[in-house]
């Protein structure tokens, strides 16, 4: 559809050019009246015709024999030669042989503008902005800046980009999370000419840039923070139409003023796309997204999104891996996204993703056309590359009435080139800009090649020359096997020379006339005698200046690596689809009624768990048709996945916001990583489902997400959509930042007696605040709809997402898990719940839980404890292992959790250290890792036993699954089998046979030209494919 | 009939009540035979139906049940259908030195200064830390207490876990000087960007190393005894590497840190060096033992440290390495490496699980560890003539559910298995009416 519509306007474009070039005449001239001139004014009455040539009007549309007309900045016609006639002066240029293509067009640079110093961590905490004026409260979000009024045009930047091929940037000032405005330049000297588009676009990104304010310090802040003011803008607007803004705040309304542009979203790796498109969808927007050169890695995913991508071209350089311990740094995520990173575009493009290119990220833009190329080496069809330089760009900002093609009305902004663009050996020639044009190649550079008869004074010698333009070599030929060097300088028509004569040195300069075949001038010998030269061309070998170059398909694209998922090691390429598995024999541990059951049988389909008994007939529930595997359990044990209450595992860039004392607004499922191995560790422990809960460093801290370890999803597939939404909340020397240093002594709470008031005026605020929004219900039903509908009903109240969650609290619709240690403020939790109306669902960690037990039980909470963890804190000092066996024989659900990836693989062991410290039966102390913590997060009619109908969440182990000697066989997740011994063996040789053949492919690249990175001097590693969003920055 | 001592002491407890600190045993006395169960000598050798005797602190009698002359004993245990042990041995060990971790007035591992070897840990271990009765409470009954940071962090000494003061406890003053390798690449991790550089400081610090090592050894050389004029404390604390009376400690994980150090004790004439950390050590088994160069490996319940590595590769490094022939123990050095020494035995019980044998795995806890410390002659196994430090434990006391100990004695001396965390538990059983069910003798 895209490129028929493309098509078609090439063809209105066409048919324009060839018969309104009058009303183009009209157009206003450059530097208009506003402008004072000094002298006389040149009134641009002169055309320029670019003659002969191939015209890549568009990525579709090529005129052979082609003529381009430019007159006063801008293309006034297009056309074959017959087509165009001008009437009026006219410099003709003959462009036979040569290409022209439409400028490129880069909608993410920073041409031209300040750069942007990130803000260093300090230990000293700024909670409120320090920015003066009526700007909104966090500096993190600047609608206010506007690109052009701190663009400074550079005519060294302007000439390399020109010289690149780039002939409008979308310039911004890449700094904050929303970053204001962006405008469309063109790299010329001219400030006047080169702003073509004053406010061209709107910004943003999740990185706070270089704002000291401290919140936000992660990514889930980052993202509430943007959703955030998207709600205050909304009803700022609201509010000032009916005078009730409560204060002028000039980041809102230059938020509000910047919602029609086109918005651009700098976001980075694969999954901050997918996070920005959730933003996007939320609010009704359509982002165009920079990506940070991974997307590959989900093509699918983002193709969902329909969101124009923006690709870097900056592909990962090879390391030298010729030290095999120094090796073991780069990741097989490393090693195979280099491998595979210049395929990005096209493996996009095949997946039907819109794309633009951008040089951003890239060391100098001279390396940005190469690295198009290989894209297109890697399979990107040439049109697709040529439309994602130049059309894809100009029309996803709307810019197609200035530049992307080469059309009348458009910027004169022209590629001369002297083959096809995307050949290796072509060469951009000329760049025309605004009409103006810069001259890479010389055109009428001359051609000396050729035998000479050169004649000294009354001497004449035979002098060869060869070589290419810029490089002639030339020689004496004195007889077949004697020649003498000949030193030859060529500068435009000038030439000198100098050679060696039996007196000493002759020296000459001159001229050359006559197409290179008639050279003459002036010669000095070694006496200082002048006397004259020349040379004349005795045989004429062509150079053929423009060349056809070779279709560089003879480069040898060697097989490349699967995509894995997740793209890390013991990923998979293909993913592992759901069985019908029936385990024979085993010892089932059902954590249900029935025990444990000796020899019995697990039947397992569509991933649930339909029968659990002895001696099942798969047939009788699959029907004789379905084909199911056997699994042999006799001698093994199986029991249900094991649920970790508190795990912080599977979180990108910040597992607290912790610079308020409630941030009740962040969501931990917002920044999920769904590529952290410590998952497939995890699943070799046979831990399959989680929460991953916000950090403790907050008396309110942030929303959890329960997930299941399925391993190879989307970070969105890992939750657990059975699960009740829960919230972290913290007590004790974390959450008054006891430990944090001297420096940490400003933010409300510092004691434990803050702490409850934290806790106090929280939930009375998030009580009024659902009042005020009833009241508000009740009267928007009184109201007219004719008066709503005309903006004169009541105002909404403003959206609070912190306040929100809070209320979900009070309303019983979320649930807490409250880090705590010691008694009293257990204690002290309790009474607010109670007073407030609200019953505490989790004590986590809970470690003096046994000294409050009977008032637990009372309120009706339950723990979630360490096994036996304590003196790393003071408040720890009392903690004891016997806090579950406690907790368990005083009836309240207990569950022991991790908090620890190293742990949360050995959750069966922790749970067998309630056996031995204070004697849990077995079957109750398994309970404590599997049924339990499915109760405390609401997910035990899913999960967390063996039963028919749940979830089959099922593990199998060699031995007594609470005694060191149990080792997991095989885990299941909703029925399919993510860990087993024998495909982790697979995967191993896996890994080890594609880091070789990765490292050999790498080694081999430095014989190949390709520069290897060496580890004794610097070895660039991205641990995490964040790294070219920093480089964003 | 001889009574059955464990008894008396247990009532004691539920008489004094609530007590801060556990109070060290006296003396044996009366010689104490053991009777029945499986003894793991730490020798690699196990006696079924074992007889064990002991006397004024000294091990007299090892062999079968049916050979003992019982009359020979004043006291005897019935230890059948349980398991005997030597007492485990914590190395790399802050426990002592450190009660609080957040609390900083309670820190006393680190000293200042870059190179301080005559700092000695002995003399600040705090015999009455709460932490050190709940370790032995699971069988480990004696510790290398080692300082930190630092490039030579200190002298470690090697303590019982039961004593009055630090000159009660103490087994060897000081074992050996602690050297923290310095890192030969280090990773830089900016924005999100992690660089491997060759840390540009490398070989300074290795020039530096040398040149302390080298000046200690020539004043070692020069003044073969310590003299008070122009005395050196530093330089002393260094004389026993020399010797072979000290082993040199080197802290190190990587590869190549490993294998720059052995290089190292040849150049400089260490006699003794023992790896503290290893994980890289499987990789360069070979030089370790061509060297006699032992390992104090790192946890085993650890994550494996890169994303590509075998995720059990922690869990076998010890098998890795009995394969190879390398000497090796056991040590806990992660997180809450105090409180951790508990799970200790729990360690050597992944590892059995991973490949080491039965007795191997109580080796890497016992006897290859006093080798190591250079305290074989005295401890680390059940042999006659060695200390009687060692325990009985209802179960197999290197998994979780059956560590359970019923006796402990430290060189004869029946110590006490209570501790602060059990005096809590009963203390709220019986405030909510809630029956024992842990057996703290």
């Amino acid at each position: 559809m895209i490129n028929l519509l493309k098509t078609s306007f090439a063809f209105v474009a066409l048919f324009a050019s060839i018969f309104s070039s009058n009303a183009l005449a009209q157009t206003p001239t450059q530097h208009s009246s506003t402008f004072p001139i000094n002298g006389t004014v040149d009134k641009h009455l002169v055309r320029t015709i670019l003659q002969n040539a191939t015209v890549h009007i568009d990525e579709n549309t090529t005129i052979l024999n082609g003529t381009v007309v430019l007159f006063r900045g801008m293309i006034e016609s297009v056309g074959t030669s017959e087509e165009i006639s001008v009437n009026g002066p006219a410099i003709t240029l003959d462009m036979k042989g040569y290409h022209l293509y439409p400028s490129f067009v880069d909608l993410h640079s920073t041409y031209g503008l300040p750069e942007v110093k990130l803000a260093e961590w300090s230990r000293n905490p700024q909670y409120e902005s320090n920015k003066k004026g009526a700007y909104g409260w966090n500096q993190a979000i600047r609608p206010e800046i506007k690109s052009c009024d701190v663009f400074v045009e550079d005519s060294n930047k302007a000439k390399t980009l020109r010289e690149a091929g780039f002939g409008a940037l979308l310039i911004h000032v890449p700094d904050g999370i929303s970053r204001g405005t962006g405008t469309l330049v063109m790299p010329v000297d001219d400030p006047r000419d080169a702003i073509i588009r004053i406010e061209a676009s709107a910004h943003y990104s999740f990185r706070k840039g270089s704002s000291k304010q401290n919140y936000p310090s992660s990514l889930m802040g980052s993202i509430s923070l943007l959703r955030q003011t998207h709600f205050d803008a909304r009803w700022y607007n609201d509010a000032t139409k009916r005078g009730l803004s409560g204060g002028t705040n000039l980041s809102l309304e230059a938020f509000n003023n910047s919602q029609n542009l086109p918005q651009i979203f700098s976001a980075g790796n694969w999954k901050d796309i997918l996070r920005a498109d959730k933003i996007a969808k939320e609010f009704g927007l359509e982002y165009i997204v920079l990506g940070g050169g991974d997307s590959y890695q989900r093509a699918e995913a983002i193709a969902q999104t329909g969101s124009t991508i923006i690709v870097p071209v900056n592909y990962p350089t090879a390391y030298d891996l010729s030290d095999p311990f120094l090796a073991r740094f780069v990741s097989l995520t490393e090693l195979k996204h280099w491998e595979l990173a210049p395929s990005n575009a096209s493996i996009l493009n095949e997946a039907g993703v819109n794309i633009c290119f951008t040089s951003e990220g890239l060391r100098s833009p001279s390396e940005f056309l190469p690295a198009v190329r290989k894209a297109v080496e890697r399979g990107l069809p040439e049109n697709d590359a040529l439309a994602a330089l130049t059309s894809n760009p100009a029309e996803a900002i709307g810019a197609e009435n200035l530049v992307g093609t080469i059309s009348p009305g458009l910027m004169a902004n022209i590629i001369v080139t002297d083959g096809p663009l995307f050949k290796n050996k072509t060469k951009l020639v000329e760049h025309w800009v605004s009409g103006e044009p810069t001259i890479i190649l010389d055109r009428d550079a001359l051609n000396l090649k050729g035998d000479y008869s050169l004649t000294i004074g009354s001497k004449t010698i035979d002098m060869i020359v060869d070589g290419e333009i810029g490089m002639w070599e030339a020689t004496e030929q004195v007889n077949d096997t004697t020649t003498n060097k000949i030193n030859l300088n060529l500068d435009g028509r000038t030439i000198v020379m100098s050679l060696t004569r039996d007196q000493g040195l002759v020296r000459m300069t001159g001229n050359i006339w006559m197409d290179s075949r008639i050279w003459e001038g002036t010669a000095v010998d070694a006496l200082g005698n002048l006397m004259e030269w020349s040379a004349v061309k005795t045989d004429d070998k062509q150079v053929d200046l423009v060349k056809s170059p070779k279709d560089s398909t003879d480069v040898k694209i060697s097989a490349l690596g699967e995509i894995i998922y997740p793209f890390t090691a013991y990923g998979s390429a293909e993913s592992v689809g759901y069985e019908n598995v029936v385990i024979r024999g085993a010892t089932v541990w059902t954590c249900e009624d029935e025990g444990i059951i000796e020899d019995a049988d697990i039947l397992i389909s569509e991933g649930q768990i339909i029968s659990v008994s002895k001696r099942i007939n798969p047939s009788e529930f699959l029907g004789s048709k379905t084909e199911f595997v056997e699994v042999d359990g006799r001698g093994k044990h199986v029991t249900p996945g094991i649920i970790d209450e508190h795990s912080h595992i599977i979180i990108e860039r910040g597992v607290n916001e912790g610079t308020q004392a409630s941030s009740a607004e962040v969501w931990i499922g917002s920044s999920l990583n769904s590529e952290d191995v410590n998952m497939y560790r995890q699943l070799a422990g046979g831990v399959t489902c989680a929460q991953l809960l916000h950090g403790s460093a907050n008396p309110i801290g942030g929303q959890s997400a329960i997930v299941k370890f399925r391993w190879g999803s989307l970070p969105s597939e890992l939750l657990y959509q059975e699960a009740s939404p829960f919230i972290k909340f913290a007590l004790g020397e974390n959450v008054k930042q006891s430990n944090w240093g001297d420096m940490q002594t400003t933010r409300f709470p510092q004691s434990r007696m803050g702490v409850e008031q934290v806790f106090y005026d929280n939930f009375i605020r998030a009580r009024e605040y659902g009042l005020n929004q009833y009241n508000y219900r009740q009267e928007l039903r009184k109201t007219k709809r004719r008066d709503v509908l005309a903006g004169r009903g009541p105002l909404e109240p403003r959206r609070d997402l912190e306040l929100d969650a809070l209320l979900q609290i009070l309303n019983e619709e979320r649930f807490i898990t409250c880090h705590s240690y010691r008694q009293d403020e257990i204690n002290m939790l309790m009474h607010v719940a109670d007073s407030m109306g609200f019953r505490l669902n989790t004590f986590t960690h809970i470690l003096e839980g046994y000294k409050v037990a009977d008032k637990m039980k009372a309120h009706g909470v339950g723990g979630s404890t360490f096994s036996d963890w304590w003196a790393y804190k003071y408040e720890v000092k009392d903690a004891i292992p016997y806090n579950a066996a406690v907790l368990y024989d005083m009836g309240i659900t207990t569950a022991i959790n991790s908090d620890d990836a190293e742990m949360g693989r050995r959750l069966n062991q922790e749970a067998a250290k309630a056996v031995k410290y204070g004697g849990v039966p077995q079957e109750e102390a398994l309970k404590m890792v599997t049924l339990n913590p499915a109760k405390l997060l609401h997910i035990d009619h899913k999960t967390g036993s063996i039963k028919k109908g749940k979830d089959a969440d099922v593990v199998i182990w060699d031995d007594n699954p609470l005694s060191m000697n149990a080792q997991v066989v095989a885990t299941y997740v909703e029925g399919r089998c993510l860990f087993s011994i024998e495909k982790d063996t697979e995967l191993r040789t896996a890994i080890k046979a594609e880091r070789a053949r990765l490292t050999e492919k790498m080694l081999n690249s430095s014989t190949s030209g390709e520069k290897l990175k060496k580890p004794s001097e610097r070895i660039r590693l991205h641990y995490h494919c964040d790294t070219l969003t920093e480089e964003n920055r | 009939m001889k009574k059955i001592i464990s008894i008396v002491i247990l009532g004691l407890f539920f008489t004094l009540g609530l007590i801060a600190q556990q109070t060290p045993a006296p003396e044996q006395s009366r010689s104490i035979l053991i009777l029945g169960g499986t003894a793991h000598l730490g020798t690699g050798d196990v006696i079924v139906d074992a007889a064990i005797g002991f006397r004024a602190g000294k091990i007299d009698y090892v062999g079968r049940a049916f050979q003992v002359d019982k009359s020979k004993y004043d006291d005897i245990i019935d230890a059948s259908g349980k398991e005997i042990y030597p007492g485990f041995i914590v190395t790399n060990s802050t426990i002592g030195l450190q009660e609080i971790g957040a609390v900083r007035a309670s820190r006393d591992q680190y000293e200042v200064g870059t190179f301080r070897p005559n700092v000695r840990s002995l003399i600040a271990f705090n015999t009455d830390s709460e932490i050190t009765p709940t370790v032995r409470t699971n069988g480990v009954l004696m510790g290398q207490i080692t300082p930190r940071g630092g490039v030579i962090s200190g002298s470690s000494g090697v303590v019982h876990f039961d004593g009055w003061n630090w000159e009660d406890a103490v087994v060897k003053m000081v074992d050996g000087v602690h050297l923290n390798w310095p890192m030969t690449h280090h990773k830089h991790n900016r924005l999100g960007k992690v660089d491997i550089r060759k840390s540009k400081t490398y070989n300074q610090s290795k020039h530096e190393i040398t040149t302390y090592f080298s000046e200690a050894k020539a004043y070692a050389t020069a003044n073969p005894e310590a003299s008070s004029r122009e005395m050196d404390v530093r330089h002393e604390g260094m004389r026993g590497l020399f010797d072979g009376s000290l082993a040199l400690y080197v802290h190190a994980d990587d590869a190549r840190a490993i294998s720059e150090a052995v290089h190292f004790k040849r150049e400089i004439g260490i006699s003794r060096m023992v790896i503290i950390g290893g994980y890289d050590s499987y990789l360069v088994a070979d030089i370790l033992r061509e060297n006699g160069v032992s390992v104090l490996l790192n946890s085993v319940h650890r994550l494996p440290r890169f994303k590509e590595d075998d995720v059990d590769l922690p869990y076998r490094l010890p098998k890795l390495l009995a394969d190879e022939g390398v000497l090796f123990g056991l040590q806990v050095d992660a997180r809450m490496t105090e409180m951790n020494t508990r799970n200790l035995p729990f360690y050597a019980g992944t590892a059995r699980k991973y490949g080491l044998t039965d007795e191997q795995a109580v080796m890497a806890l016992t006897r290859n560890v006093a080798q190591i410390l250079g305290i074989d002659a005295t401890c680390g196994s059940i042999e006659r003539g060695k200390d009687a430090t060692l325990f009985i434990s209802s179960g197999d006391a290197l998994d979780i559910m059956t560590n359970n100990l019923t006796h402990a004695f430290i060189q004869g001396k029946h110590i006490d298995l209570d501790n602060r965390q059990r005096e809590l538990y009963r203390k709220f059983q019986s405030k909510y009416g809630i029956e024992s069910k842990d057996s703290p003798k």
